[in-house]
């Protein structure tokens, strides 16, 4: 094998404008289809940091207004979430639902300040499960826990950018009084978010500031058990059937109660990314077909130019599957080799538009991974080997016989 | 003796629009250790002779034996083994491989024969040494003169330690000088013991040959 690529060397050097000419095609095809995929590959990141650190597998509910009348109800009436829907939702969908967890938002926009600044904003009663749903990382502190929740404890879990507007600096934030509605908050944690700067407060807190009222402003359903959108369909209509019974509207009615299922929505989501994956890749192979083209016209010529050098080596002792093996793997060799330096290329403008964009919201770290690269190699073999074959064959044709042909 | 080459009644036509009767039942015997010329006009089968003698065409009928071995109806890959093995060709125009070194040309049939790069080296640096051309061993054939190429092509052929060397022209494209130190070196080769046939139409070579073959329209005449 050694030898056979030596004998390859020896002769790509032979040639070295051919050789250069048709790599270049190869390069530049390769190339592209690296800085697309690396643009791709940067606009999955910013949709995974954005939507797709939730997790996906939950339902949100919050009330609406009814369109059509139901049971001598006129349309236009409008329904609130209730205390009583949880455990009604949980009762009767025991086989998708896991769990369904309140949110009980402030009714006005209220000023949070501090000696130093203010900020306005509403705040979000909610239980300790909503750090995992809404995908709260801490930077400082804790997320609310049980025992705020059992004490109805006032206690605050704000943002990294309202923490520095309030205070001095993120880790001087944990412990600090706030004033807020006229009493006073200990800010127990600090989180971090691109976009999110959602207040959070026990849930029996904020019941307890509304009087403690039965509305709720938005229910988080956890399911279980769904792996596909249809059956994240099913229980999305399985959970507006129990609220339309319990709650009397029409359970076809979809403003009645507002449900926004991420659960399907992350499904579709993921099936457009994986398409536009996928036209990527189509482009991409595309743009290098030209170069595989020009490799496998470039094999043609040399097997035609050594038609004399081929005779010769059939003449002195070569086997067809010699000659085979040396045009193919030549083929091979060319467009790797080329491939590589293409694939080199791309990396580097790849890094070089992920400095270019940095911090810019539709696209973040382009780069191709390893996974890429390893596919990117079995695409370059296979085509170095179908833009040889053809030729190589050709070279078989070859008899012995042109050997004593007078140049 | 024993014979070396036994062709009986060897024919081949060339089919075409017009089917062309080229070797008109050929039979043959060359001893070992002979050194013979095949001489004929052009046209006259001469060249389709040395395709067969070569093993780099096949014959419709009759029968070739080259060394005890019986050569008919084979696969390409049985005639590539037997033409690396049993025969050495030297050609007209020596068809070294330009962007190989003489070494490199010299060794190339071993390459085919699987031998490692440094033992088949040292071996074609060895038949470079018998041809004198040891000082030239790193030299490509563009840096050589028409004598030593076809020395170089010679120590090619003697490599592999073939049964016969079949030379086609050897000194058509060289000089009266050259041409003579050529037949010379296939002289000596012959009085080492090598079985020599020489394909020509220069009566000059064929003079130096201890048996001329003549062929003409076909059959051998003398």
């Amino acid at each position: 094998m050694f030898d056979l690529l030596r004998e390859i060397a020896q002769s790509m050097k032979h040639n070295k404008l051919r050789t250069s000419l048709t790599g270049f095609a190869v390069a530049w095809g390769i190339f592209m289809l690296i800085v697309l995929l690396g643009m791709s590959k940067g606009i999955l990141n910013s949709f995974n940091s954005s939507m797709m650190s939730q997790s996906s597998n939950y339902l949100l509910v919050w009330g609406g207004r009814t369109e059509k009348a139901y049971k001598g109800y006129k349309e236009g009436r409008s329904i609130d979430l209730k205390q009583g829907d949880i455990d009604a939702i949980d009762a009767s969908n025991t086989d998708g639902v896991a769990a369904t967890t309140p949110v009980k938002r402030s009714s006005a926009q209220l000023a949070i300040s501090t000696s130093k600044d203010y900020i306005s904003g509403s705040y979000s009663g909610v239980y300790p499960d909503m750090q995992t749903i809404d995908g709260i990382k801490m930077i400082a502190g804790r997320f609310i826990n049980q025992s705020d929740i059992n004490n109805r404890r006032k206690v605050m879990s704000i943002n990294k950018n309202n923490a520095e507007v309030l205070f001095d600096s993120v880790a001087s934030a944990v412990g600090q009084y706030v004033k807020c509605n006229g009493l006073t908050f200990t800010i127990i944690g600090v989180y971090d978010s691109e976009w999110r700067s959602d207040i959070y407060i026990p849930y029996t807190t904020a019941r307890m500031l509304a009087s403690d009222d039965n509305n709720i402003d938005q229910l988080t359903v956890s399911l279980k058990n769904i792996n596909s959108i249809e059956a994240g369909e099913r229980v999305e209509s399985d959970v507006r059937l129990t609220l339309a019974q319990s709650r009397g509207f029409d359970p076809e009615d979809k403003s009645a109660v507002w449900i926004w299922n991420r659960f399907t929505q992350h499904l579709q989501t993921s099936e457009g990314l994986n398409f536009l994956n996928i036209a990527i890749w189509v482009i991409g192979i595309f743009t290098m077909l030209s170069g595989i083209v020009g490799v496998s016209n470039i094999m043609f010529v040399s097997v035609k130019e050594r038609t004399h050098e081929i005779g010769i080596r059939r003449a002195i002792g070569a086997k067809p599957r010699n000659i085979l093996a040396q045009i193919i793997v030549e083929s091979v060799l060319l467009t790797a080799l080329f491939g590589y330096i293409g694939i080199f290329m791309g990396i580097l403008v790849d890094e070089g538009l992920g400095m270019a964009f940095a911090g810019q919201e539709w696209i973040k770290d382009p780069a191709v991974d390893l996974s890429i690269a390893v596919q990117v190699t079995i695409v370059l073999i296979t085509a170095g080997a179908l833009a040889g074959i053809f030729p190589a064959f050709k070279a078989l044709k070859i008899k012995p016989v042109e050997a004593l042909r007078t140049e | 003796m024993s014979k070396i080459i036994s062709l009986k009644d060897v024919n081949k036509t060339y089919t075409g629009v017009v089917p062309l009767h080229v070797l008109k039942g050929i039979n043959l015997e060359i001893e070992k250790g002979e050194l013979v010329s095949i001489m004929g006009a052009s046209g006259s089968g001469k060249s389709t002779l040395l395709n067969i003698l070569g093993i780099l065409d096949n014959y419709d009928s009759g029968e070739y034996e080259l060394d005890g071995q019986i050569i008919k109806n084979l696969s390409e890959n049985k005639a590539a083994e037997l033409r690396n093995r049993m025969i050495g060709f030297v050609f007209q125009s020596f068809n070294l491989i330009n962007y190989k070194n003489a070494v490199e040309n010299v060794a190339l049939p071993l390459f085919y024969q699987g031998i490692s790069r440094k033992k088949r080296n040292a071996l074609a640096m060895e038949q470079l040494d018998r041809m004198g051309l040891a000082d030239r061993a790193h030299h490509l054939p563009g840096e050589l003169s028409g004598g030593q190429k076809q020395r170089v092509a010679i120590a090619r052929a003697l490599i592999t330690n073939p049964s016969i060397i079949l030379a086609d022209e050897p000194t058509g494209a060289l000089d009266s000088k050259t041409s003579k130190d050529v037949m010379q070196i296939m002289r000596n080769l012959n009085e080492e013991g090598m079985t020599i046939v020489i394909v020509t139409h220069d009566p000059g070579v064929g003079e130096q040959t201890n048996r001329i073959i003549r062929i003409s329209d076909g059959v051998i005449t003398a």
